[in-house]
């Protein structure tokens, strides 16, 4: 009796210490995902206010709606607008990228999963190795290399350097050997089927989830990549969102006080706004595409 | 018997053909041309030749760009790696629907990058303008200078690639332990299973090579280290970042001090640990080996 008491008695305990430690664990998990969004919450309200604003009142404060206009219209006195250039030298340059990168990944994780091509082998071996080697040691090569076959300066050297998509070649390779039986493209053949038919009526077909896998991780990997376009576009009209951002760091007073008084109305609102540019679409497709960003890399790092 | 689909025929080569250039042009072919860059002459090595390896070897900023990077890396990986699985094996304890939302909140941060991360963060360590300016004051910080110093780079920009990186892959390691079948974990909990050793004993050895894949791209990506520290030495405290990364240093050499001998130089030499740890990881761990399989079968 006595035992069975104690017993009763530990175990009462224990549930109790397990709601304190639950009650710990989701205040953390709480506590974590609020200052995860304060960062974000700070760049989408410091345009709404004016530059004086954003040192004297609550950094949080929301100021007005009118404050963006503002703050965009400030944007476009410098370097006679040079911004929309950039916004669109971003939605294009990154369009492209992902337009070539997912078609050519796509079409050669087609081509390794159902041909039976030689170096097949060689193939998956250095399209592992590309996506591993981190692409710093690359990038002065790729610069000499676009020198001498005059694509410096030229947005085709950025876009087709970034096509280059080891990783969705990868992803694709193990969604069309996972996915398609080769049952099923033996049977095509038997009944006429080429291997351009292969790929457009039955591969394609069934493509929507890797399609779209594709396109998201291209889609983040470079509308926000700075090293490559820095490296590759030195004229200021061929400049990209977060490489026209980094300009404005230097040659406005706005973050760097050392630049001197300047007639160009560019502070911390309008550099912010030009934050909210190159963040807001990034943090928009990942929050729609969060299936996407676990399936695509799971599946990338063994087959399911 | 040679299967029907799979002739070595033309048309398999032209729709592969596209990648392949890709590939050649900008994953092969630059190697290549730096090996043949590397013996031209430069300031620093006047009468050209492979005295550029050596050269660039004994420049004095390449030491402490190493230690910086090696630094940032001993701090980051291991930080970010545990703390993901942390997260994400408490997110699995009680699984509910309004978790969702925190793991979209998780997410936010990593939106923030290169630029945008460097204005936030020198934002986040204003005294004047934080959002956290009553913790800053706490620790005694009273101006941005307190903060931003060379000393300090290496945990301020592990700080940065950490909230970067952390969400997106606490979402994924969540995902993974999604993974393991409702029953193991029932049954651990019947025979009398703690959460820690639930956690321990079955949920990390099941998800152990997401966990290495994971460790494996975040060392890769730590390695990356350019427009942080380059932003902030020329755009925001001028001189604070000097050469600090292994990517500034070659951008310096090529692009500052012409020397694009010295830079291919310097690129080769950091291809040469980055390619031997990509074989390493495809050749002699057991990541990618269920590709291999299914490539294997294809073949049969």
């Amino acid at each position: 009796m006595g035992n069975l008491l104690t017993r009763n008695s530990k175990r009462a305990k224990l549930r109790q210490e397990s709601r304190v430690a639950g009650f710990l664990v989701n205040a953390w998990l709480l506590f974590f995902a609020v200052f995860s969004i304060v960062p974000m919450l700070w760049m989408l309200l410091a345009p709404t206010k004016e530059d004086a604003e954003i040192t004297n009142r609550h950094p949080l404060a929301f100021g007005s709606f009118a404050g963006y206009k503002r703050a965009w219209d400030n944007l476009l006195f410098f370097d006679d607008g040079v911004m929309k250039q950039w916004v669109w030298n971003s939605i294009w340059y990154t369009a492209c990228i992902v337009i070539i990168a997912t078609l050519t990944a796509s079409l050669a994780g087609f081509v390794i999963s159902a041909s039976r091509l030689p170096f097949k082998r060689a193939f998956l071996v250095s399209t592992l190795v590309t996506m591993l080697v981190p692409p710093m040691a690359l990038v002065v090569p790729i610069f000499i290399l676009m020198d001498k076959i005059g694509l410096m300066d030229n947005p085709w050297g950025v876009i087709l350097v970034a096509s280059l998509y080891p990783f969705g070649a990868f992803l694709s390779y193990i969604y069309y050997t996972s996915t398609i039986p080769k049952e099923l493209y033996e049977a095509a053949k038997i009944d006429g089927c080429s291997d351009f038919k292969l790929y457009t009526k039955i591969a394609i077909p069934l493509s929507g989830p890797l399609i779209s896998i594709l396109a998201f991780f291209a889609f983040i990997g470079n509308w926000a990549n700075y090293f490559l376009p820095y490296i590759l576009l030195p004229s200021s009209e061929n400049y990209t969102l977060p490489i026209g951002m980094g300009f404005l760091f230097y040659s406005t007073p706005a973050i760097n006080p050392a630049v001197g008084a300047t007639s160009v109305p560019v502070y911390k609102p309008e550099i912010a706004l030009t934050g909210v540019f190159v963040a807001l679409p990034i943090l928009i497709v990942f929050l729609l595409s969060q299936k996407r960003l676990v399936r695509g890399m799971l599946a990338g790092s063994i087959k399911e | 018997m040679k299967r029907a689909t799979l002739g070595s025929n033309r048309a398999m080569w032209l729709m592969l053909t596209p990648y392949l250039v890709l590939l050649l042009t900008f994953g092969i072919i630059p190697v290549v041309m730096a090996v043949f860059e590397v013996p031209h002459e430069s300031r620093t090595n006047p009468d050209g030749g492979w005295d550029a390896f050596k050269i660039v070897l004994s420049d004095f900023r390449l030491l402490p760009a190493v230690i910086n990077v090696l630094g940032f890396i001993a701090i980051y990986v291991p930080i970010t790696i545990m703390f993901v699985i942390l997260m994400s094996l408490m997110l699995d304890l009680n699984p509910s629907n309004w978790k969702k939302y925190l793991r979209m909140s998780y997410i936010v941060p990593a939106a923030i990058s290169g630029p945008v991360a460097v204005l936030v963060w020198y934002i986040i360590f204003s005294p004047t303008m934080s959002p956290l300016k009553d913790v800053l004051s706490k620790f005694g910080i009273t101006k941005s200078e307190d903060v931003w110093q060379t000393k300090n780079l290496v945990f301020l920009f592990a700080i940065m690639a950490f909230f970067n990186i952390a969400g997106n892959w606490i979402l994924i390691q969540y995902g993974s332990l999604q993974t393991i079948s409702y029953e193991i974990i029932e049954a651990a909990r019947v025979d009398g299973c703690t959460p820690f050793q639930l956690a321990r004993r079955i949920k990390l050895p099941m998800i152990k090579k997401y966990i290495v894949y994971m460790g494996v791209l975040i060392g890769a990506g730590g390695l990356q280290l350019f427009v942080e520290p380059q932003l902030l030495n020329t755009g925001v405290y001028v001189g604070i970042a000097e050469s600090w990364s292994l990517d500034q240093l070659a951008f310096e050499l090529a692009f500052t001090n012409g020397d694009f001998g010295g830079a291919a130089a310097l690129s080769l030499i950091l291809l040469i640990p980055t390619l031997a740890g990509a074989l390493l990881v495809i050749f002699k761990t057991d990541m990618f080996e269920e590709a291999e399989v299914s490539r294997k079968k294809g073949q049969e």
